[in-house]
């Protein structure tokens, strides 16, 4: 299969696919504002003529690149590109202040590629035995198993328990609009068919992560962008000994990112946060951390670009997006006929193992690309957002239209757009509602379905080992969160 | 944006507020046309219905959005400013205006004038720079409808 796979890569479309998606990932993510979840949700209509292969590529090349671009910005301008920067730029903008700018952004690079190739090992040793393992799952079992993803994301997801939950629930409910999953009648469709399909997921992630961001800067009006407060950049080399002896750092930095990553709704901030405290903690020299130390530079980029490869195993397996940017990837898989869940690899098992070992062999390009364009990058991060936000109206417009050719959607985008500014602006958390929405209709469906094979009685959901098991798990999930939060009271 | 709450005192109504008020307005009136918007058609199985689900969840809401305003009351609240709503209110009506009229004068124009007037909105003043939503749109429509031979309005 692995050799199979290999061979679907020797393609040129796929190397184009690569290099285009990296490139574009790491000028996106250099711009503040801009993470992945948007770039990749703008950007998903550019493959709808394209292989599914090249496709998926292009998107993850995207989520690589943009989540190095972000510690771009966040080194030379103290202003993170992504939220999981946040952590990069503490020891990042403190080396460039000394002129090590060109040194930390190396070092961001070198542990991104770590972080991503060892991601990438664990996403192809656990995807496929998870989703083998979750054939055996009747309907009960799903129910649970999404009720405790759906726990996890409220009670780990950072943030007030309560507004996860509302969003969650948010979701759910914009997830109820269309036909009923067992009975087949219209549900709050107001007597239109245009409404029978339900919302569509990529225009409501257009509207919710590109509009919402126009109309919050349309409120705030951001300051001009200035380029007095750069650093200069002086030339740089990282020596392959200062990287082996940060070899302890980028590893358990790397498990931290990839293991939290599996975990729904957590993200990438939670393990480059953990990461760098961490390497603080193991540190002999945990004075210079906050001050330009270079393992504080690269425990956080190991971390939050393991996430990716860890995001991916629930989604890829159980269709269970990790967080925002996976939900959005998701999206894209089921645009192009690959439906995530535990079929996936055993109907496009050749598919899969290709981007797999896309995502692995990418690490060289994204190498390669990273020294080329960070100078470049640093000429990106001083464009406008009054010269930026205008072509992304234009795209969200064009996005939106393009996934059923219907101007229905690009309603929809608006729509979405307008709530998710109002919950934005609030204060409430965008990846819970998504993961709602995406998980609602799933859960209902196979809690129904459980419910009428068992009579309406609920001892269904303790019925086998796995049901028994993952009842154990929410019990296990809400003891925990209970006891954290009287910790945290306390102190 | 924010405005901090006075003393003991209730905090002043902002962003949080309105969302969640225009939240548990929705889910109620939800609940309230739950039977007319959902058609049950029983033949005698035993187990939730297609109401069923849907009623639980909005009830649920309703109860988690009352206890956020009711815990929002002497919270922090991000403040609604009049001038800054009125430029999102500003892209919002040129967004629909621009959609509604897509059918009529077609993708390049709608959504060239969108992005005309979100510049402007935006604060871009110098006119060579208002013609780059013009060149984005000709170039996306362009590239939509020959590159990806997508049928835009």
């Amino acid at each position: 299969m692995l050799v199979d796979a290999f061979f679907e890569l020797l393609n040129l479309w796929v190397l184009v696919a690569a290099l285009a998606g990296i490139a574009s990932g790491i000028i996106i993510g250099a711009i503040p504002g801009l993470g992945p979840t948007m770039a990749i949700a703008l950007l998903i209509p550019v493959t709808f003529s394209m292989e599914p292969i090249p496709a998926i590529i292009l998107l993850l090349g995207v989520y690589q690149g943009a989540i190095f671009g972000g510690s771009i910005s966040a080194v030379l301008l103290n202003v993170p590109g992504t939220p999981s920067s946040a952590a990069t730029a503490i020891d990042g903008f403190a080396m460039a202040r000394r002129g090590e700018g060109g040194r930390a952004l190396r070092i961001a690079l070198y542990a991104s590629v770590a972080g991503n190739i060892f991601s990438c090992l664990v996403l192809m040793a656990l995807a496929q035995p998870l989703a083998r393992f979750a054939l055996d799952f009747g309907p009960a079992e799903m129910a649970m198993l999404m009720l405790f993803a759906l726990l996890v994301i409220v009670l780990f997801g950072g943030g007030s328990k309560l507004d996860a939950l509302l969003m969650v629930l948010v979701g759910a409910c914009a997830g109820i609009v269309g036909l009923d999953p067992i009975s087949g009648t219209p549900r709050f469709t107001f007597g239109s068919f245009a409404f029978d399909n339900g919302f569509q997921l990529i225009p409501v992630l257009i509207g919710l992560f590109a509009m919402s961001e126009v109309l919050l800067q349309a409120f705030d009006r951001a300051d001009e962008v200035s380029d007095a407060e750069m650093p200069p950049l002086k030339r740089s080399v990282v020596s392959l000994v200062e990287l082996w002896r940060m070899r302890v750092t980028l590893l358990l930095s790397s498990v931290i990112g990839t293991f939290v990553g599996i975990l729904p709704g957590i993200g990438s901030t939670v393990p480059a946060f953990m990461s760098y405290n961490l390497a603080r903690a193991r540190s002999s020299e945990a004075g210079q951390f906050g001050q330009g130390a270079p393992e504080g530079v690269a425990a956080p980029e190991a971390a939050n670009n393991a996430v990716t490869g860890g995001a991916l195993v629930p989604t890829l397996a159980l269709g269970i997006p990790g967080d925002a940017v996976t939900a959005v990837i998701l999206g894209a898989f089921m645009l192009h006929g690959l439906a995530p869940g535990p079929f996936l690899f055993r109907d496009h098992g050749l598919e899969v193992y290709a981007i797999f070992e896309a995502l692995l062999l990418s690490s060289i390009p994204t190498v390669i690309l990273g020294l080329l364009f960070f100078r470049v990058a640093i000429h990106v991060t001083r464009v406008q957002p009054r010269h930026l936000l205008p072509a992304i109206t234009i795209l969200a417009i064009f996005g939106a239209f393009s996934v059923n050719n219907s101007l229905f959607d690009v309603w929809v985008m608006l729509g979405a757009g307008v709530l998710g500014f109002l919950f934005r602006s609030s204060g409430f958390p965008l990846p819970p509602l998504l993961i709602g929405l995406i998980l609602g209709a799933p859960f209902e469906q196979s809690l129904r379905q459980a419910l009428l094979t068992s009579g309406g009685g609920f001892d269904i959901f303790v019925g086998s080992p796995i049901t028994i098991g993952l009842v154990a798990l929410i019990a296990v999930s809400l003891a925990l969160s209970l006891v954290l939060g009287l910790r945290k009271a306390r102190t | 944006m924010s405005a901090k709450s006075s003393g003991g005192g209730v905090s002043r109504p902002g962003f949080r507020t309105l969302t969640a008020s225009l939240l548990l307005a929705a889910a109620l009136w939800a609940l309230q046309a739950l039977d007319s918007q959902i058609q049950v058609f029983s033949f005698g199985e035993s187990g939730p219905d297609a109401r069923s689900f849907p009623r639980g969840v909005l009830w649920l809401l309703v109860a988690v959005v009352a206890l956020r305003l009711v815990l929002s009351l002497r919270r922090e609240d991000a403040a609604l400013r009049a001038g800054p709503l009125l430029r999102v209110l500003a892209v919002v009506a040129v967004c629909i205006l621009a959609l509604w009229s897509m059918p009529t004068v077609g993708f390049l124009a709608g959504a060239a004038g969108a992005g005309v007037i979100v510049s402007l909105v935006l604060g871009e003043r110098k006119p060579l720079m208002l013609g780059l939503p013009l060149l984005v749109s000709a170039v996306v429509a362009y590239g939509g409808q020959h590159g990806l031979n997508i049928p835009l309005p």
